[in-house]
């Protein structure tokens, strides 16, 4: 690399800054400092005139590194970066430095140690930039396929939107038929219509109206050319990287060829084997080769192998007018390869049988509510009348049980969200077919919050339906009459009743599918402390995971209403079809870089890492290394901090460049107070300063901030090294502990500075020197706070002596 | 519960000060959903005791109608309530951190107190008559052991009961 040339520009924000800071001064400090070939002052320079001035500078070859002090850099640096990359420099060779909200603001009222503040500043930047290197921007193919397991209403759904934007869609489904707990379900609030339609896709011609919403079975799904469904089929193994996964997928048979099949109806009344229907709550019975209802999608029987006597009996195969039955169809083994993969796995009933008080799996007229659905629906096991499966008479008086393991600490804390509703429902869809149906909802707290959902409330009260509050202790059976009695008190009136009735529906808890935990595996993705997949981040990050490239959908993260499930699976379509639809990822190389020389073979940093971007490979000496994946690395220096042998630097933030910067700011003194040294991430930490700034709330100018990407990169010896450079006190300003946006970095930094003033005291400084804080971006007053805090703990302390020195 | 309108619900201190108790410290968690309640066999017999409004009044800083009112001293202690209970409430244990906290303000029903006086004088709550003793070898019982009543002593004198107890008699 040629000489290095530093330009700088000092922006005065329209002469704002030059009221506090003396620019003079400034602009004679960075012309003297070694290196500084260009000088620039302006009101700005990250738009119009500025901006031009800028540019015609690093076009004119003046220098290879800049520096820029501007008001707000997080929103200007965006746009100067592009530009001198247009310009023809690396745009990584640049620094930014905010002398608005960092320093003049916040020292308004001591504008001279302001000035010295600010000189220090831009010495710090400067020494960093010189140590900047360039970097590359990095390509990695991906392809333009997708993968979505489950395929329920929020499967089906992102299914649709990625096929009508043109990518290649798989779609597997564990079950042999598609549609999930929707299609049991029957019908859905707010709408109260069936559960199992979707949006019609927009490549069918003839439904690409306003008005499209079609069942599964007519709405042409099953049609779309770039839709591959794989049903009876789970996914066993992936491998590979965001973009390009290698995914296995076991498809179970059939021993129904869906080619041939005409759906004739023949071999189920052939067939000999009689069976209780899972599908209708063991409402009734179904045969061993079977379709849930007439019009599941594919259209086609399936031969349940765990009842069939296949050859021993293949009356079937002798009566199927196509041959489309074949007994000895194998399992297949499938490889896909994909590009993004979508979760839509869903969520299922709690088992209601722990809880014994109610008798679920020994009283036959305990039922729950989705068993109640399947006799509401008309395709149901008793076509729409609900009965008293004990003796299959009517059932005249119902009781219904809410929060059946839902907010329950013994169980599942959380509410499900959706119970409140499904049995407002249920009971409105009883009374107005069955208006003498005597209905009672034992309830703690009734939950309509979505659009609507208040009006169901209203309409079960306006039709009769009646309210307990309370949650039943037992349900108990009388011997004569097998009659159910429900013990609860009516907590408003406290007034304890015995319900008699012919049926009770329990609303369990919602928790999530069978095999999650298994899924999560393969797929490496977390869980949160229910058993669902865990978002990124709730509020700024749904539907997607910690890992690029893989989404979730529905029911898999919580359980949802079919409005909200379908508003998920748009958004987790949208972002698989952003991560796929250039066919390439793009990153940059702000990532870690292993000197595998120094690699010791130890696996911390493999275990460290959060994203999953370091693996231990062997060498041809027969020993291990770590190699860092740069599509997976985040660039947050965790593993920097983690490894013990100093093996592992981040491109953008070296252990020199760190070091020039700190002692840049700690060689301008400036002020009667003892020097400070702030330590703050670049998420949370650095924008409470910026807001402390932007809120001109007031802290002493002793107080010098130096951002690195994530507290989690430090290490002890830098504290050590903080102290050496000049700071009579160190703060480290990370994001709070649970939110920090590496996920463990702040945690990794608390237990380093915890470690490092058990150190400082053998050295003789005082622990309290060295403090961890813990800020989200709106605390600028709390940054505010502790910089005071620590400025007058250290003036107390007196002056730091450090042995040797 | 007093009639009439309340401008202000009682002091949550009350509440604070039955958590930091032992057997006390789940009582926030309680959404009076009235499983106790049903599950209770006082509550059903009589209307001077009901568990979940005897939470709710606690919660809501009722500290006098709790302290001194006779519910708390009615639990009969079969722990239905907290075998049932969905918010993990140690129910039973907050109705005895309750009684404690009334102990020591001087509210005991009288038999709780005769209790507590036999406990320090012969070891038993309860006073075993020479009736029943000479019984106890026609039904093949061996006789009763003394009692280790020194130690219960300075277990009741450690933990300041004795003195307490002496103040109520007192009084």
């Amino acid at each position: 690399m040629s000489e290095v040339k530093v330009g700088v520009f000092l922006a005065d924000s329209g002469k704002q800054l030059s009221k506090i800071l003396d620019f003079d001064a400034l602009t004679n400090h960075v012309k003297n400092i070694s290196g500084v070939a260009f000088v620039a002052r302006g009101s700005e320079f990250w738009r119009g005139e500025g901006l031009k001035t800028l540019i015609e500078a690093v076009k004119g070859g003046k220098m290879n590194r800049v520096v820029v002090a501007e008001a707000l850099p997080k929103l200007s640096e965006v746009k100067i970066a592009q530009a001198v990359e247009n310009a023809g420099l690396n745009p990584y060779l640049m620094e930014f430095i905010d002398l608005k909200d960092h320093c003049a603001w916040p020292h308004r009222e001591t504008p001279r140690e302001a000035t010295e503040k600010a000189k220090a500043m831009l010495l710090a930047a400067t020494e960093r930039a010189k140590l900047l290197e360039p970097l590359e921007k990095l390509e990695f193919p991906a392809l333009k396929s997708a993968l979505i397991i489950g395929g329920g209403i929020a499967g089906m759904q992102a299914a649709v939107d990625l096929a009508d934007l043109g990518f290649e869609v798989n779609l597997v489904e564990k079950a042999p038929f598609l549609g999930g707990l929707a299609a049991r379900a029957g019908r859905f609030f707010p709408t109260d219509d069936c559960a199992i339609c979707i949006e019609s896709p927009a490549s069918d011609l003839k439904t690409i109206t306003h008005t499209s919403r079609k069942c599964v079975y007519r709405s042409g799904f099953t049609e779309i050319s770039n839709l591959n469904i794989l049903t009876n089929s789970t996914v066993v193994a992936v491998e590979g990287v965001p973009g390009n996964y290698k995914v296995t997928i076991e498809k179970k048979p059939k021993y129904v060829n869906e080619l041939k099949c005409v759906r004739c109806d023949l071999c189920t009344t052939v067939c000999p084997v009689e069976v209780p229907d899972e599908h209708n709550a063991k409402l009734n019975t179904r045969k061993a080769i079977y379709m849930n209802i007439p019009n599941v999608h594919p259209p086609v029987y399936v031969i349940d192998e765990n009842v069939c006597k296949f050859h021993d009996c293949a009356k079937c195969v002798e009566v199927c007018p196509t041959a489309a039955i074949e007994l000895d169809q194998k399992l297949e083994r499938i490889t896909l390869n994909v590009g993004s993969i979508t979760v839509a796995t869903g969520f299922q009933e709690f088992d209601s049988s722990i809880i014994k008080e109610y008798h679920y799996d020994d009283y036959p007229d305990v039922i729950t509510n989705l068993e109640l659905a399947r006799m509401i629906d008309g395709f149901g096991p008793t076509a729409g009348v609900i009965i008293r499966p004990s003796n299959r008479k009517p059932a005249k008086k119902i009781v219904m049980i809410q929060c059946v393991g839902s907010r329950d600490r013994r169980w599942k804390e959380y509410c499900s969200s959706i119970c409140c509703m499904i049995s407002l429902k249920h009971a409105s869809l009883i009374k107005s077919e069955y208006p003498e149906t005597d209905i009672t909802i034992c309830y703690i707290d009734i939950r309509t919050t979505g659009r609507e959902h208040e009006y169901y409330y209203e309409r079960a009260r306006e039709m009769g339906i009646k309210f307990v509050k309370g949650r039943p202790t037992e349900i108990s059976r009388d011997p004569d009459t097998g009659k159910l009695i429900v013990d609860v008190e009516d907590a408003l009136l406290k007034r304890f009743l015995e319900l008699e009735a012919d049926l009770v529906v329990l609303a369990p808890a919602m928790v999530p599918t069978e095999g999650t935990k298994e899924l999560a595996e393969v797929l490496g993705l977390e869980l949160d402390e229910d058993g669902f997949f865990k978002e990124y981040n709730a509020k700024l990050r749904p539907t997607e995971t910690k890992l690029r490239g893989i989404y979730l959908c529905g029911g898999a993260t919580f359980p949802k209403d079919a409005p909200t499930t379908s508003l998920h699976a748009h958004s987790a379509a949208i972002k698989a079809a952003k991560f796929l639809t250039s066919g390439k990822i793009v990153k940059d190389q702000r990532t870690a870089i292993i000197n595998e020389e120094y690699c010791g073979d130890c696996e911390f940093c493999p275990v460290t890492c959060p994203y999953g971007a370091i693996t231990l490979e062997p060498t041809t000496e027969g020993h291990f290394v770590a190699k860092i994946s740069d599509l997976l690395c985040e660039g947050c220096g965790i593993c920097v901090g983690a490894c013990p042998l100093n093996a592992i630097e981040l491109r953008h933030s070296r252990p020199n460049q760190m070091l020039a910067q700190m002692k840049g700011l700690m060689s301008i003194t400036g002020t009667s107070k003892p020097l400070v040294l702030a330590i703050c991430c670049s998420e949370c930490g650095h924008t409470a300063v910026d807001s402390s700034g932007m809120a001109m709330m007031q802290y002493p100018a002793n107080v010098r901030v130096m951002k690195v990407p994530c507290t989690g990169i430090l290490q002890v010896n830098q504290f050590l090294e903080a102290f050496k450079a000049g700071a009579q006190g160190v703060m480290i300003v990370g994001c709070k502990s649970d939110g920090c946006h590496y996920e463990v970095g702040s945690q990794k930094a608390e237990k380093k500075v915890e470690l490092a003033r058990t150190l400082l005291k053998e050295y003789g400084i005082e622990p309290e020197r060295l403090e961890m804080f813990n800020m989200i971006f709106i605390e600028g007053d709390k940054f505010a706070e502790a910089a005071q805090m620590m400025t007058e703990r250290v003036e107390k302390l007196g002056s730091l002596q450090i042995m040797g020195s | 519960m007093t009639h009439g309108k309340e401008k202000t619900l009682g002091s949550l201190a009350f509440p604070e000060a039955v958590k930091r108790r032992l057997g006390g410290e789940t009582i926030t968690l309680c959404y009076q959903c009235g499983t106790c309640a049903s599950s209770c066999p006082v509550a059903k017999i009589t209307d001077r005791f009901n568990p979940r409004e005897v939470i709710r009044l606690s919660l809501l800083g009722e500290r006098n109608e709790v302290v001194s009112g006779d519910a708390i001293w009615l639990c009969c202690s079969c722990y239905n309530c907290q075998e049932r209970c969905p918010q993990k409430v140690e129910i039973a244990d907050v109705i005895y951190a309750l009684r404690n906290i009334a102990f020591r303000e001087g509210y005991i029903p009288n038999i709780y107190s005769e209790f507590a006086g036999a406990l320090s004088s012969d070891g038993r709550i309860v006073k075993v008559s020479r009736f029943v003793e000479n019984k106890r070898p026609t039904l093949g019982l061996p006789a009763l052991q003394p009692t280790g009543v020194d130690a219960l002593r300075k277990i009741l004198s450690a933990t300041g009961f004795d003195k307490l107890q002496q103040r109520r008699e007192g009084a």
